[in-house]
């Protein structure tokens, strides 16, 4: 007699997909856990599992020997070196070496041959200036493993940094993490690396880095030799069990398992941003979300150049130092015809200006005007009949007379 | 209010497209399962494409930019489109689409764990659109190319009414007024002419609101990658798994949210492009090359490199017309290639603004490093080479050989930018590089489903278990089923 095939039954998957499913995915969290334990032990510096909690020396801790170096919020700005090319910040501090195995300076906007070290003294050797450089990942200050240092010995007095110019812009310093390892310590700041909240940034259109600047351990990476453990495993018990047919299913389960983990991430990472995003210009129609981005003041200055300009377009000449300003300007001055330097920081000749075009300034050295003599020189060039239609700091729109 | 205006306006497109594709000839056994996927996600790929295409043409004749002469004669010849479709297929619209309604919430053959899966895939989708769409709907332009060479256009076209012409420098001066000026004359004007529209949809210049088409182009591109794989015989769990896979892709989310450049249209064009052509090698049907040719001729007017890519796809057809020879011809092809190249290289051949150079200095680890490190791309290039290590049997076989040829020439054009020009500087720094991927990125999500799809089916060929009952025999996704061509349906229930 047949069994007429009920809705249970008509649609159910054979149990071995089920198992494969089961058995695929367990294998592959057990070795993601098994992974991350490996890493942790083996490049935990100093004790597994130290008393001691992290120290964090902030900003204002440090004063500035050398060098010149301005308050800026919560960071210090080294904005110059002294004559001899040398900027130095330091702080005391009264800590065993031993319980600090990692030390992890705090900083952005350093250039990647900038050679900056690292300098202490201990109780230990109180006449000696130790150092080791700080290397220099992505424009942020590496962390340092002092733990077989010879000189890491005794109580450290003092830490400083030593930043060697000449230095094209400031670089700045949020302060100095003391920090006492371990495991815990260890798999905290690889998993805070992967949460690192990446906003948008100008080569986010180019690159996602997926967490922090600065991974010790990247998540594709351990997602990876996860996944061939787990599917060496099933498979090598697979084997044993002579049910191979389900690799293809197994390998398909631990790829997608591991793609969602990544995506997660990625997802989560985009729900902070949407969230960013909706702060700096949710509920704003388009004219206040533009003087509310990173170029407001320009499109303050820019409406107004707007208005005071003849309702047909006409030439403008768009002048700035940065190439960002250059093309921001001339973008917010469309339909009007305007010309700039995408590339490089010129200046028009005086030969292509005609009565009836317009020079519009944004800071940019080497620009003359005279309002007495209604004279106009860009750089070198031979002074030029203009008038000037709108001024402000830094800023002007001028017609061609 | 504005909302209403884009998506009315938008949904011209989509039918456009639509309406195009089924109007086509066709026969019966063109139904196929994830049809009306397919024909949604490439009709808005064409429809978008020809929107702009008689934007263009009003331009040219001096019309001046506005709604009704450009809404209104798409919209009769949509509607002409339409009663064409439902003349030769009269009675299959609503049971193609009854049955895609049922394939999307029955899910017939999913059970258990499989359907948690099918149904967390959806909702999954649903949040990252859902996230894209309030993240592009909020932030003004903001890449820089964006507002520097794409944009920039669409300011002045919109607010002059018509097509202008952008010129460098020197060609400018000499104008006197008569060109306009951005850091890319020559780019090709098709996304910017959908901002346009976008704009004159809403009344007003809003480049926040103009950038609709691009979460839209990610949409469409989930559908084709879906309608794609199915009609290529991959179960629907392998379908969506693609859809989901190319609909997560960080660097395309970024494409999405910061709306603007070119690639990921582009990237979507060309995969629908390359997926219409295999449709075309399974079951030679008018449509789908219809399909492929607009698609190419798509590829050309979105970005320059388009041109590139659309003469990737030869070497799959060459494979597939001529079966026996084909993979010589196309190495032969690639030989003689890469030897006009050198012949090339003597001369500082210069193309798009880079130039071709003798001297191979590759950042391979740069490379390597934004490929397998790096939060672009998830894992698709370890899936990548994992499907195609345990694929290596098929790969140049028939059922693969188109694909992977197609694969194969875009992986050498990759290579030859980035090895023998002066783009390779941009791996150190992580620009072009990715961007450029990008538009190969779906097409390796197809390759990694359909090779992984073929290894399947050869596995379980090797591996099943003798004498064993039927009832042990699997008979639902992931069942590996061939990745030969559309699987020819007998009733509509097949479709969608």
């Amino acid at each position: 007699m047949n069994e007429p095939a009920t809705a249970a039954t008509a649609n159910v998957p054979p149990a071995p997909y089920r198992r494969i499913a089961r058995g695929a995915l367990g294998l592959f969290a057990l070795a993601f856990v098994l992974c991350l334990a490996a890493y942790a032990l083996v490049s935990v510096p100093g004790a597994w599992f130290p008393g001691a909690s992290s120290q964090f020396v902030g900003a204002r801790a440090f004063t500035t020997n050398r060098g010149t170096a301005i308050a800026d919020g919560d960071a210090l700005a080294i904005t110059a070196t002294d004559a001899s090319g040398l900027a130095l910040i330091a702080a005391n501090v009264d800590l065993r070496s031993l319980d600090y195995p990692i030390v992890a300076w705090q900083g952005f906007g350093f250039p990647a041959n900038a050679d900056v070290r690292f300098l202490w003294r201990t109780d230990y050797a109180p006449n000696k200036l130790n150092s080791l450089p700080v290397p220099i990942v992505a424009g942020r200050l590496a962390p340092l493993e002092l733990a077989r240092h010879p000189d890491w010995i005794g109580r450290v007095r003092g830490v400083a940094l030593a930043v060697r110019g000449p230095l094209a812009g400031p670089v700045r310093i949020v302060g100095v993490k003391l920090e006492a390892g371990g495991v815990t310590g260890e798999l905290r700041d690889v998993v805070g690396a992967w949460t690192t909240f990446e906003p948008w940034s100008g080569t986010s259109i180019n690159t996602i880095t997926g967490g922090a600047d600065v991974q010790p351990l990247p998540l594709p990476t351990v997602l990876v030799v996860a996944g061939l453990l787990a599917l060496a495993t099933w498979f090598a018990l697979a084997w044993r069990r002579r049910e191979l047919a389900g690799f293809p299913a197994a390998a398909a389960i631990v790829f997608l398992a591991a793609w969602i983990v990544l995506d997660t991430q990625w997802a989560a990472n985009l729900v902070r941003q949407v969230a960013a995003t909706r702060a700096q210009y949710g509920g704003k129609d388009w004219h206040a979300s533009h003087l509310a981005a990173e170029d407001g003041a320009l499109f303050a200055f820019i409406e107004k150049a707007r208005a005071k300009l003849p309702a047909k377009p006409v030439r403008i000449f768009v002048v700035a130092d940065a190439a960002y300003f250059r093309g921001r300007a001339a973008y917010h001055l469309y339909p009007h015809n305007v010309l700039f330097d995408p590339f490089t920081d010129t200046l028009p000749q005086a030969a292509w200006l005609k009565p009836g075009d317009y020079v519009l300034v944004w800071h940019r050295r080497g620009v003359q005007y005279s309002p007495e003599e209604h004279r106009l020189r860009l750089g070198d060039g031979a002074p030029i009949a203009a008038q000037a239609v709108l001024v402000e700091p830094g800023a002007a729109l001028l017609e061609i007379l | 209010m504005d909302a209403a205006a884009l998506i009315v306006g938008n949904a011209l497109a989509w039918c456009l497209g639509s309406a195009l594709l089924l109007a086509m000839p066709r026969r019966s056994s063109d139904q196929t399962a994830g049809e009306v996927a397919w024909t949604a996600g490439a009709g808005y790929l064409v429809g978008a494409f020809l929107l702009t295409v008689w934007m263009r043409a009003l331009s040219l004749a001096g019309v001046k930019f506005a709604l009704l002469p450009i809404v209104v004669p798409v919209a009769v010849l949509t509607l002409a489109l339409a009663w064409l479709a439902r003349r030769r297929a009269p009675g299959r619209a609503m049971p193609a689409l009854r049955a895609a309604w049922r394939d999307l919430v029955a899910t017939p053959g999913l059970d258990g764990a499989a359907r948690f899966a099918w149904w967390g895939a959806i909702a999954w989708l649903a949040l990252r659109f859902t996230l894209l769409a309030v993240e592009v709907g909020t932030r003004p332009l903001y890449p820089w190319d964006a507002w520097t060479q794409w944009a920039t256009k669409a300011r002045v076209w919109y607010e002059l009414g018509g097509i202008v012409p952008f010129a460098r420098v020197t060609a400018w001066l000499a104008a006197n007024g008569a060109a306009y000026f951005d850091a890319s004359p020559e780019y090709p004007p098709t996304m910017p002419l959908l901002q346009v529209y976008n704009s004159l949809l809403l009344g007003r210049w809003d480049d926040t609101l103009m950038n609709a088409s691009w979460w839209q182009t990610a949409l469409a591109l989930a559908f084709v990658m879906y309608g794609g794989l199915r009609s290529l015989r991959a179960p629907p769990l392998a379908a969506l798994a693609g859809a989901l896979l190319v609909s997560s892709l960080p660097l395309a989310n970024a494409h999405v949210a910061l709306a603007g450049y070119a690639d990921l249209p582009l990237a979507a064009t060309y995969v629908a492009a390359a997926l219409a052509l295999l449709r075309w090698i399974a079951v030679r049907s008018a449509r789908d090359a219809v399909t492929t040719l607009v698609l190419a001729v798509a590829l050309t007017q979105i970005k320059n490199p388009g041109w590139f890519w659309a003469a990737t796809l030869v070497p799959g057809f060459i494979v597939a017309r001529w079966p026996r020879h084909g993979v010589r011809i196309v190495v032969a092809g690639f030989a003689a290639a890469a030897i006009v190249l050198v012949a090339l290289a003597r001369f500082q051949l210069r193309l798009f603004n880079y130039e071709l150079k003798l001297t191979y200095a590759p950042a391979w680890g740069d490379l390597a490093e934004s490929y397998f490190l790096l939060g672009n791309w998830h894992l698709l290039w370890y899936g990548a080479l994992g499907a195609a290590a345990l694929a290596w049997r098929s790969l140049f076989g028939p059922k693969l050989a188109p694909l992977t040829m197609i694969v194969v020439a875009g992986l050498m054009f990759l290579f030859v930018v980035f090895g023998f020009t002066t783009a390779s500087y941009y791996i150190t720094d992580q620009t072009t590089v990715n961007r450029a991927t990008l538009h190969l990125a779906p097409l390796i999500v197809v390759f990694l489903i359909l090779a992984w799809q073929s290894c399947a089916s050869d596995w379980a060929a090797r591996h099943a278990r003798p004498n064993a009952p039927l009832g042990d025999a699997p008979t639902s996704s992931p069942a590996p089923t061939d990745a030969s061509g559309p699987a020819p349906a007998a009733n509509p229930s097949a479709a969608g």
